[in-house]
């Protein structure tokens, strides 16, 4: 069986803490699910929010962000915009989540 | 693989390149629903016809 | 035979485009299902909400975003049930079960 990919695009910071979660809740349904983090810069994640993403981690799927401060504050893959639209290319699910 | 993007607002320059990137040697629509009667029938189509969809803010 | 679309809505200002998809879907004789997420839990308080619930095969909201968006979960919105006060698995059926996607 293969499984689906889905990739959560947050262009806002009231938005990326929740979208998160979502993207975690495809990875428990057996998808391999990502999201990344674009414009905005998210304050530190607390300790529950860093274990959703580990979890996701655990499942194969990854937080990236294009905004170095998120990589440099929560640990976030840095990835430059040209790589967002690569990575989309492979996706099944593409979800531009909440608002800009 | 055909791709249908819908547009909520105008796009900027974020979603024109990335828009860009998807779309490259694929066969792509658009749908616009910043209109003031979008034509929900005829999106409904664009959605069934395309092999996937994406709705940009 | 129509396909079958999967609706999953975040952004709380898209009701009117989930309600004209779901309408025109529908009349094509496709089977319909919605999930509410985070901020767009708002839209199940919109006076518009029930009619959406009583035209689409299946509406849910995502119970925990309900909760943060400050709503009391015995406090069922109109329309639904509270088995439909659900979690993001319903996402997840969304993509495997429908055969077509759209996310607002």
């Amino acid at each position: 069986m293969e499984y689906k990919k889905a990739l959560f695009m947050y262009r806002n910071k009231d938005y990326a803490v929740d979208g998160i979660r979502s993207a975690l809740g495809l990875a428990v349904e057996n998808m391999y699910s990502y999201g990344v983090v674009m414009d905005c810069e998210i304050e530190k994640l607390d300790e529950h929010n860093m274990e959703s993403i580990e979890m996701l981690r655990d499942m194969e799927g990854e937080v990236y962000t294009t905004v170095p401060a998120n990589q440099e504050k929560n640990g976030f893959e840095l990835l430059t915009l040209e790589e967002v639209g690569e990575k989309l290319r492979e996706m099944d699910i593409i979800i531009p989540y909440g608002l800009k | 693989m055909k791709i249908l993007n819908i547009y909520k607002s105008q796009p900027d320059e974020t979603v024109k390149k990335l828009v860009e990137i998807v779309s490259r040697d694929r066969d792509s629509e658009s749908f616009d629903l910043t209109v003031d009667n979008p034509d929900y029938d005829a999106l409904v189509d664009k959605i069934f016809a395309a092999d996937q969809t994406i709705c940009w803010w | 035979m129509a396909k079958s679309l999967g609706i999953f809505v975040s952004d709380p200002n898209c009701l009117q485009h989930v309600i004209g998809v779901t309408k025109a879907a529908k009349a094509k004789g496709s089977k319909v299902k919605i999930f509410f997420t985070w901020t767009a839990t708002h839209n199940s308080k919109d006076k518009a909400f029930p009619e959406l619930c009583a035209l689409a095969d299946d509406v849910s909201i995502c119970v925990d975003s309900y909760k943060k968006q400050g709503y009391d979960i015995s406090d069922v919105p109109q329309g639904l049930t509270e088995k439909k006060m659900a979690t993001q698995a319903q996402h997840g059926i969304i993509i495997e079960d429908y055969d077509c996607y759209l996310s607002f």
